[in-house]
């Protein structure tokens, strides 16, 4: 059984400016991964809520919160509800979409992040599961599209070279110092992407490790 | 990683130590962290509920940008000075810091989530009331959270904890079994007390829909916090007192699970059904964001 909740602190925590844990505090989380993935703030992202997400987000502070994450605050700064107008002043273009349909992902607190520079444009399909906690269920880098399971940690390694040591480099360094449930191997002419669904959070060093020995990885 | 209630029980039984120890263990191995780290990060999320209550409870209390909550922890403190409440000063001392907390969450003041911020009320609720009725040290209030969080765990893998995707039974019902659960350990009850404490207090909240007005988490939340302090107050003494669910508490969160499944999504958090969907709520969804909504 693959645990969607890893910590007892993703039920005791996390502190957070109110009012929803899943439409407040994981939007937080879901803007911060956007942010994580992109590699730093994007010059403009465009949201689209499904399901509950489009129906309340006015409500529960979604917007803010979205923005927030997309900023790199975390749930309990007390800029989060003044994240839009921080935003604007540095000139970032952030825009709501209420969509009609299903979730592409197929969970009713879902956003879909569109983020871009002008050059680079990244896609970034998160869902709030509950209590802040959320899952990652789509991305899209370089125009590959990436499925992991879900459940965070991710680890990604973008492969410019398209050398399948570097996944096996990787993939043995991961096994030793935090196991993981499946992996996945995407490839396009111009860049490999290599996905790993991480078992359990990561040990707070690992990340800096992680990032010293492999360039364009990414831990979300 | 425990995975089922029984699978603690039998472990609490066999190795003779609390469901709040075998949880601080758990989590030491999972997250790698030494176990002053994880115990502070618990005491942390334990300063912020004492401060919300708090916070709640001082003055003339909070009030959130619509207007549609705050001060009513006030009134019910003010209410308990005349000592004629008719449930009892604890009980009611309990729903007083429920609603302070969340009240605080509606304002957009600092909260923890336990297990979410829609259900954020109910276990400080309770907490904080014990702390005075029990005399209760930082190290039980501490261990009264892990033990919470344990069973939360347990019933956020097997069900729902989001009003999304399981109702409010989901939110509220979780945290009250939770807090069930943890409220018998630091009574001195037995671990298998806590298990009938989650499975009486899951199932009095069994169905329990999600149907903010406005997609507010104000009206109903707030107010169902209390039932959720209070619920679990009850489970907790029932247990205490030797009463047992006729369904085990495993099968108790899979019903929740199912039943939630089952609701409508105008009953999951889409501010469309139950009491969002009155005249009066429909009405305040006008007034506060405009007719085209």
């Amino acid at each position: 059984m693959e645990n969607r909740f890893k910590s007892v602190f993703d039920i005791i925590g996390p502190v957070m400016i109110g009012p929803s844990s899943s439409h407040t505090a994981g939007a937080v989380a879901i803007g911060r991964e956007g942010n994580k993935l992109f590699g730093g703030i994007p010059k403009k992202v465009t949201v689209h809520y499904y399901g509950s997400f489009a129906q309340t987000h006015r409500g529960h502070g979604t917007d803010y919160a979205i923005a927030a994450g997309i900023l790199g605050f975390t749930t309990s700064d007390l800029r989060v509800p003044k994240a839009p107008e921080i935003a604007r002043k540095r000139g970032i273009d952030i825009r709501f979409v209420e969509e009609k349909g299903e979730s592409p992902i197929h969970h009713p607190n879902t956003a879909i992040l569109d983020m871009t520079d002008g050059h680079k444009k990244v896609q970034l399909a998160g869902c709030s599961i509950g209590g802040g906690a959320i899952e990652i269920r789509r991305l899209v880098i370089h125009d590959i599209v990436v499925e992991p399971s879900g459940t965070l940690p991710i680890v990604l390694l973008i492969d410019p070279e398209r050398k399948i040591k570097n996944q096996r480099s990787l993939t043995s360094f991961l096994q030793q110092k935090a196991p993981f449930n499946e992996s996945r191997i995407y490839k396009s002419p111009d860049y490999y992407i290599y996905e790993y669904d991480i078992q359990n959070y990561f040990k707070p060093s690992l990340i800096g490790e992680l990032k010293k020995k492999y360039k364009n990885i990414v831990c979300l | 990683m425990y995975n089922h209630i029984k699978e603690i029980v039998a472990d609490a039984e066999k190795t003779e130590k609390p469901i709040s120890e075998l949880i601080i263990e758990q989590e030491c191995k999972l997250s790698g962290l030494s176990r002053e780290k994880v115990w502070n990060k618990m005491k942390y999320n334990l300063e912020t509920m004492r401060a919300a209550v708090s916070k709640g409870s001082t003055g003339k209390g909070v009030f959130s940008h619509t207007g549609l909550t705050g001060g009513e922890a006030i009134k019910i403190k003010n209410y308990r000075e005349k000592g004629h409440t008719l449930s009892g000063d604890f009980m009611m001392e309990a729903v007083q810091n429920a609603v302070a907390t969340n009240e605080v969450n509606a304002a957009m003041g600092v909260i923890c989530a336990t297990p979410t911020a829609g259900s954020s009320g109910t276990l400080p609720g309770i907490l904080f009331m014990l702390e005075k009725k029990l005399d209760l040290n930082e190290e039980q209030m501490i261990r009264f959270l892990f033990t919470a969080g344990g069973m939360g765990l347990i019933i956020g893998n097997n069900a729902e904890i989001a009003g999304a995707t399981g109702g409010c039974q989901a939110e509220v019902g979780s945290a009250s079994a939770m807090g069930a659960a943890a409220a018998v350990e630091i009574a001195g009850g037995t671990p298998a007390q806590s298990s009938q404490a989650l499975a009486i207090a899951m199932s009095n909240l069994l169905g329990l829909v999600c149907d903010p007005i406005a997609g507010l988490v104000e009206v109903p939340c707030v107010k169902r916090n209390a039932i959720g302090a209070g619920n679990a107050l009850i489970a907790a003494d029932m247990a205490l007192a030797g009463c047992t669910s006729v369904i085990p508490a495993d099968e108790c969160i899979d019903a929740m699970k199912k039943v939630g499944h089952q609701m409508p999504v105008s009953l999951r958090e889409t501010g469309i059904g139950g009491l969002a969907g009155t005249p009066t709520g429909q009405a305040i969804k006008a007034k506060i964001f405009g007719k085209d909504v």
